[in-house]
């Protein structure tokens, strides 16, 4: 499990895919951090304080993060199969290390991200939150767990990709609309996305944690499939 | 306890059956031989026994070990599946470095390096294997199959599309990892290579296993005619004609020349008979060749 995820987690870094995605992550929170900086005592007066910092990163992750994981992560498992490599893995190792190791390779690349992010704040905030990575991370393990249980469905990448952007669009703005929104339908559809409890008044942070569900159960379903799939 | 044993495998997509009421066992130590044309169901067996693909029904059990421990069977089995494709961003040492991480073992470099030179890419290890020749991705294939000496090696098709100076490395190489005690179980479409290599063979025709055994039971059951060709003295007409006459209701074809003779004959028994003859009526005989059925001929029989 902790090899596959290794060898996900190191190619993650090596293409030029990620990389271009690591500069604007670290670029736009920079780029916000200090653009915060000088609007900081208006900031202060709305009480925002030393929040404003971070939130110019949480922002692009919610907004953005879809894109990103699927644009990185849509043919985790399905390239695999589609090349064949998985014959080499599947006679080696278990199919739920196949899976749980993609996971785990995934979730340690974007953690290693955010968390550079948010050290790559300190020096404008003074501060380094444990609650905000905690929460981003768990925002973006949603996308992770969707991500690999899509590729775990649908067999050919292209697929996958095309699918997995639709959706990367769709559910922000599902998500942000049913917050919004009386449409019994819509506002039920938002309860399946994460915005719904990211939303949430800012004392009942502890609604963002229930997202982390999420995850689980997606790898959960992409175990079931995967164990029963030929390969 | 038999290196494979399938009991009564099938695999079915839709209505259509790829592999039908597989019966198969197959001894420890063996070079076996599995043949049929494409499609025959091969690699779906293949798959199946090694975990890749889900039986429809019936049970095996690999190396005693039966198909719900996965696990077991992944640590004594190698597999060089039939199309082989590799991570084009690794080198081969960073592949078998990567696969025996898999299987959980802690190869030292040195192990490793073995393995390589075993198969002849010790010098191109550290090139990135989107660089590779078919060939080389093929040598590739087999070191990640043996790279834990397992004690079952299955091998589909490995010399298909390589060069005849490759293939022959590759016949060595099955030969060496056999002499280690390694069960080795061979498709391919290649009879000559089947015939050369193997102890035991089968042949599958759509999803089932027609025959299977040695060469030489394989011979005995599907040879329906002996074909001697004896090269004697020279014979003059007199001589010839009085020899066609002689061999009236011993043989199937008769065709006496000056010097080379062909006689076919009907069992493996009456070669001494047809011998008798010739030199019975004086005929000095230099050598007699019997051709046997190649596998060729046994396959084309059961068509």
């Amino acid at each position: 499990m902790f090899t596959v995820g290794l060898r996900e987690f190191r190619s993650l870094f090596t293409s030029i895919r990620s990389i271009l995605i690591i500069a604007v992550l670290f670029g736009v929170t920079v780029g916000a951090a200090r653009l915060v900086r000088q609007f900081e005592a208006p900031l202060q007066e709305l009480g925002l304080g030393q929040d404003a910092y971070v939130m110019g990163l949480m922002l692009l992750l919610i907004l953005a993060a879809p894109l990103f994981v699927t644009s990185l992560s849509h043919s985790i498992v399905n390239k695999e199969i589609d090349t064949r490599t998985i014959r080499f893995l599947a006679t080696k190792t278990s199919r739920s290390n196949i899976i749980l190791g993609k996971f785990i390779g995934s979730f340690l690349f974007w953690s290693v991200c955010i968390t550079v992010a948010l050290l790559l704040i300190i020096p404008f905030s003074k501060s380094f939150s444990v609650l905000n990575l905690i929460q981003a991370i768990i925002f973006v393990s949603y996308f992770i767990g969707l991500t690999l249980f899509l590729s775990t469905i649908i067999s050919k990448p292209s697929l996958s990709m095309f699918l997995g952007i639709i959706i990367s669009i769709a559910l922000p703005v599902l998500g942000l609309w049913s917050t919004g929104t009386d449409n019994l339908f819509i506002k039920t559809l938002g309860y399946v996305t994460p915005y719904f409890y990211y939303m949430q008044e800012e004392n009942d942070h502890y609604y963002t944690y229930f997202v982390a569900f999420f995850p689980i159960l997606f790898i959960v379903l992409s175990l079931f499939i995967f164990r029963k799939r030929d390969l | 306890m038999d290196a494979l044993q399938t009991n009564q495998l099938t695999k079915t997509y839709g209505k259509k059956t790829v592999v039908n009421s597989v019966d198969l066992h197959i001894p420890r130590g063996a070079i076996f031989g599995f043949l049929g044309k494409n499609g025959a169901g091969k690699s779906t067996f293949i798959n199946m026994v090694t975990g890749l693909i889900k039986p429809s029904s019936g049970s095996f059990k690999v190396l005693g070990h039966s198909e719900n421990r996965l696990e077991s069977i992944q640590k004594e089995v190698g597999v060089l599946p039939d199309y082989s494709t590799f991570y084009d961003d690794l080198t081969a040492f960073s592949h078998l470095n990567y696969f025996q991480k898999l299987l959980k073992q802690s190869l030292s470099k040195q192990d490793i390096l073995r393995v390589l030179s075993q198969v002849g890419l010790e010098e191109a290890m550290h090139i990135k294997v989107k660089n590779y020749s078919f060939g080389m991705k093929k040598k590739l294939g087999i070191a990640q199959s043996i790279i834990h000496q397992p004690k079952l090696l299955f091998l589909d098709e490995p010399t298909s599309g390589v060069d005849a100076n490759a293939v022959l490395n590759i016949h060595s190489l099955i030969k060496e990892i056999a002499a280690q005690g390694t069960t080795i179980f061979l498709t391919s479409h290649n009879l000559y290579e089947v015939e050369k290599l193997c102890d035991e063979i089968a042949i599958m025709n759509h999803g089932s296993i027609q025959t299977q055994g040695t060469m030489e039971q394989l011979r005995a059951q599907y040879q329906q005619n002996i074909v001697i060709h004896i090269h004697h003295r020279t014979l003059s007409e007199k001589e010839q004609i009085r020899l066609q006459t002689s061999f009236t209701g011993l043989t199937v074809k008769i065709q006496i020349g000056e010097t080379v003779s062909e006689i076919t004959v009907p069992s493996k028994e009456l070669i001494p008979q047809v011998n008798k003859l010739f030199v019975g009526q004086d005929i000095d005989v230099f050598r007699l060749e019997v051709e046997e059925p190649s596998l060729e001929e046994i396959f084309l029989n059961l068509e």
